[in-house]
């Protein structure tokens, strides 16, 4: 069985390893310790730690999106909203009460995870009396009072935000990164494999029904509401978890977290890289993402016009978006899966 | 249709009563209900497309909001530009030039989203939805390339903007009213446009039945292109007009977006009539909010651009068709 | 050789993944009633709605006066002269049963100069011009359809299945306006309604999961029982 599973997992299983490595090869190569200089977060392979954990953090919110939107066929514009509750409560836990930082870590988490499945099951329950256009645009409406509202919210000093001062030690990315760099790695291993195990199993099974034709699926007997209700609910909780990853990375909590930005990213990376597919969430956040930071110094002349790459990136990311909606619907993964299928044929 | 006319007058005088009890003086109502008035009138302008788009060809355009932005800087852009103001020195004509320009220039961004965008994407709703949405952020984003992020405040006077009059004690901006004129004007003449004209037919019946109305030998893409068209340059009208008193921002695309929708739902999609008064509606509740809930007594003015959402909120969980709709 | 109005060769229409008509082949002689029949989900409406391009075939050719239907779209199909009366009416509820007849017209004037006509097969229609489509019976409304696709000037009509949920006299008023109608525009009706079929039509067509089965003569076919059993299951 041990074989089995190695073989027909290679690629996976060797990926997970160059991931593992790769802070130690870039270690190795350009000298600077997976760990920093004395304590401090400073050289390459710290660098590239911090933008691997970025990609981490965006491809499990990806993967959240995709469970709802390419999986199941539900459409919310309000993802935004678990994510950003997830880091709230956590920077209130830590911040904002007497425990101790390991307390506070820990009930900060529960607390996240009992919220966002109770939002979850509430915005799910929702979906009963309103469909596709309808749901849309309700999610969108809940995320912006929640947006508008935590901008607004003395408590959690409103526009500004507050900055995380309290984390354990051991998790704080400043001083180890690399710890922080595994337990996103571990986070996003686990979300993918989940999200794998949950789609080829028959409760999977019924969401892509539901995807194709939800009528169907209810005449032939299926409680699609409960199914529904168990995608929103576990892409809700997965959000939040990344949302929560967020702030300790960033050590930093603000409404900026509930703003829809954090909703159209995952919509752009799933879309991108290949709606309803396991991989096309990761491979459109890593892309984006990496092409994002690679990019961001890049100024073109063409003729006598300079344009700035890094600072028109939402601009270039909405036309390709709009270019793979109209001719690459299935996304990059998507695509490649069906020219494989067509050569196989 | 009798009843929900009555709920939606108890709910308009629900919100007058609310507002007098609210301020200080009859000089402040005065400025909350015009405000409301002025406000409802932006919005419909933005709704109105939004509402007959959604009933003909089941697409919720979610880059009206974007229309009316680019309107404004359009607008703005026109009417302070050093060159036209060069060329036509009457503030007057320039003004008219820069809300016809803005006009003219939604309508065109207009066709090309509906024929070149949208049209391959008829038999795939999910992506239609969701393509519009990209649709907004490019043209929020084309906007801050070519604009910057700054808002712009209207200093470029003209006649209409300079003029003050004088009512209760407050002293209220001419150009307000003729926002609002302009408003009541286009809510008759598209509503006669929709009751007594052969596209008004050919629209009312698509809204219903489009399969029946092309079964009829009635080119029902090109209806599609030219009410989207009209949705867009009606929205981009709204931004120009709007901006010699909201000036031009990024922000307004997202807060006219969202209000909007708010409008249509509340009105029920799909019905003209309900746009209309949906819009007055969320107009007035906006005003009489803001005022209310900036009083030093309650503190939170936050809850005026919140009003929208809310509403559209309770609406969608009591009964999701709206005042007047077709169904939810 | 009779003229033939419409002639469908060997359509095959697919729903979906669906493959709902596989071969399906009718001739609608000018100036005749023709009626398909055949037991429910035969595959009926599909045809007309594919000769009509709203369902249009995969494969095969429809040719309406000589000229080719195939990948033009139901609108360029309308305007060639053929007129649909769906299933369930599709009469505009919101509209008056004024709007409903003029949004009919194809040329100015179309519903002027078929008013009168239309009023003598319709007597109710003149009374009730001004109602909303929503408040008329079912009976109404089915004139109401009919005489939409007569304002214009249309040589072919497509009814289907028009006595559906109507009372007997109802139904006998429908055939009068039918046959007087026939005279001037070729009739392809789709009739579950054998009784009233039989009685109409002067040809018919059995379409039988989804392939043309029998065609002929009316008056053929009534005698026939063995064979109305067969296809039919009704005596």
């Amino acid at each position: 069985m041990l074989r089995r599973t190695l073989n027909s997992n290679w690629f996976y299983i060797l990926l997970c390893g160059f991931l593992i490595l790769l802070p130690h090869l870039i270690g190795w190569l350009t000298g600077d310790s997976p760990l920093g200089v004395r304590g401090r977060p400073v050289g390459q392979s710290i660098y590239w730690q911090g933008i691997f954990i970025e990609v981490f953090i965006l491809a499990v919110l990806a993967m959240s999106y995709n469970l709802i939107f390419g999986f199941t066929g539900v459409i919310s514009f309000g993802h935004a909203l678990f994510f950003g509750i997830g880091g709230y409560i956590l920077g209130l836990s830590l911040e904002y009460t007497d425990m101790t930082a390991e307390t506070g870590l820990l009930v900060g988490i529960v607390i996240t995870l009992i919220v966002s499945t109770l939002l979850g099951l509430g915005i799910g329950l929702v979906s009963l009396r309103l469909k596709g256009v309808y749901f849309a645009m309700f999610t969108l409406a809940v995320a912006e009072m929640f947006f508008i509202f935590f901008g607004r919210f003395a408590l959690t000093r409103a526009e500004d935000g507050f900055s995380l001062t309290e984390l354990p030690e051991w998790i704080d990315p400043t001083r180890n990164r690399l710890v922080f760099y595994y337990i996103a790695m571990t986070l996003f291993v686990l979300t993918f494999m989940f999200i794998r195990r949950l789609i080829f199993s028959p409760t999977g099974a019924v969401l892509l029904a539901i995807r194709e034709n939800e009528d169907r699926a209810k005449t032939i007997g299926f409680n699609t509401l409960a199914f529904k209700l168990l995608a929103i609910t576990l892409a809700g909780v997965i959000a939040s978890l990344a949302g929560i990853l967020q702030v300790i990375f960033n050590k930093k909590v603000g409404p900026e977290l509930l703003n829809v930005s954090y909703t159209i990213d995952p919509l752009l990376m799933t879309i991108i890289g290949g709606t309803g597919t396991l991989t096309g969430p990761i491979v459109g956040a890593a892309g984006l993402h990496l092409s994002d930071r690679l990019l961001r110094d890049l100024v073109v002349t063409v003729g006598d016009t300079s344009i700035d790459i890094g600072a028109n990136w939402t601009l270039i990311l909405g036309i390709i978006f709009i270019v793979v909606v109209l001719i690459f619907p299935y996304g990059i993964v998507g695509t490649v899966n069906r020219w494989r299928a067509k050569r196989r044929a | 249709m009798r009843p929900n006319a009555l709920i939606a007058g108890l709910i308009a005088i629900g919100l007058l009563v609310f507002g007098f009890l609210t301020t200080p003086d009859l000089g402040s109502f005065g400025i909350t209900v015009m405000s409301g008035l002025f406000q409802g009138m932006l919005l419909f302008l933005v709704a109105s497309g939004l509402s007959i788009v959604f009933g003909l060809m089941d697409v919720l355009n979610f880059a009206q909001g974007s229309y009316f932005m680019v309107g404004a800087y359009v607008s703005y852009a026109i009417h302070h530009d050093p060159s036209v103001t060069a060329a036509i020195p009457n503030a007057d004509l320039r003004f008219i030039i820069a809300v016809l320009s803005a006009t003219v220039i939604g309508a065109i961004l207009g066709v090309f989203l509906e024929r070149v965008l949208l049209r391959p994407l008829y038999s795939r709703p999910i992506f239609q939805i969701v393509l519009t949405f990209g649709v907004a952020i490019v043209m929020t984003e084309a906007v801050k390339f070519v604009w910057s992020t700054t808002p712009y405040s209207w200093t470029s006077l003209f006649t209409l903007r300079e003029g003050f009059f004088e009512l209760f004690g407050q002293r209220f901006a001419v150009y307000r009213l003729f926002v609002i004129a302009i408003g009541f004007i286009l809510i008759i003449a598209i509503g006669l446009l929709l009751q007594r004209t052969r596209i008004g037919i050919i629209i009312r019946a698509g809204v219903e039945d489009r399969e029946m109305v092309e079964a009829l030998g009635i080119n029902v893409r090109l209806v599609f292109t030219l009410v989207f068209t009209m949705g867009c340059a009606v929205a981009a009208f709204g931004g120009a007009i709007a901006a010699p008193f909201l000036g031009a921002s990024i922000g307004l695309a997202n807060a006219f977006l969202l209000s909007a929708i708010a409008v249509v739902v509340l009105g029920g999609l799909g019905s003209y009539g309900g746009t209309a008064i949906g819009s007055l509606l969320v107009g007035l509740a906006v005003a009489v909010v803001a005022n209310f809930a900036s009083s030093p007594s309650i503190g939170l003015p936050v809850l005026s651009s919140m009003t929208p959402m809310l509403l559209m909120i309770l609406v969608l969980l009591v009964r999701p068709s709206g005042l007047f709709g077709k169904g939810g | 050789m009779v003229d033939n109005l419409l002639e469908v060769r060997n359509i095959e229409t697919f729903i979906g993944q669906f493959h709902i008509l596989e071969g399906v082949s009718v001739s609608v002689p000018r100036g005749s009633i023709s009626v398909l029949l055949g037991r429910n989900g035969a595959g009926k409406t599909t045809t007309l709605r594919s000769i009509m391009g709203i369902t249009p075939p995969r494969s095969g050719d429809v040719l309406f006066e000589g000229k080719r239907l195939n990948g033009m779209r139901p609108f360029a199909i309308a305007k060639l002269g053929i007129g649909y009366v769906p299933e369930h009416r599709a009469i505009f509820k919101g509209m008056s049963v004024r709007e409903n007849l003029q949004i009919a017209e194809r040329k100015a004037g179309d519903l002027a100069r078929k008013e009168a006509f239309i009023y003598d097969l319709f007597p109710d229609l003149e009374r009730l011009i001004q109602l909303a489509g929503g408040n008329l019976s079912g009976g109404q409304q089915q004139m109401l359809a009919i005489a939409r696709a007569l304002v214009p000037d249309n040589r072919l009509l497509l009814i289907d299945e028009p006595s559906e949920g109507l009372a007997p006299v109802i139904i006998e008023q429908l055939m009068t306006a039918i046959r007087r109608l026939s005279g001037q525009t070729t009739v392809l009706l789709v009739e579950q309604n054998f009784r009233m079929a039989s009685q109409l039509a002067d040809r018919f067509t059995i379409i039988e999961e989804g392939r043309s089965a029998v065609d002929g003569q009316m008056s053929v076919l009534k005698t026939d029982s063995a064979l109305i059993q067969k296809y039919l299951g009704v005596a």
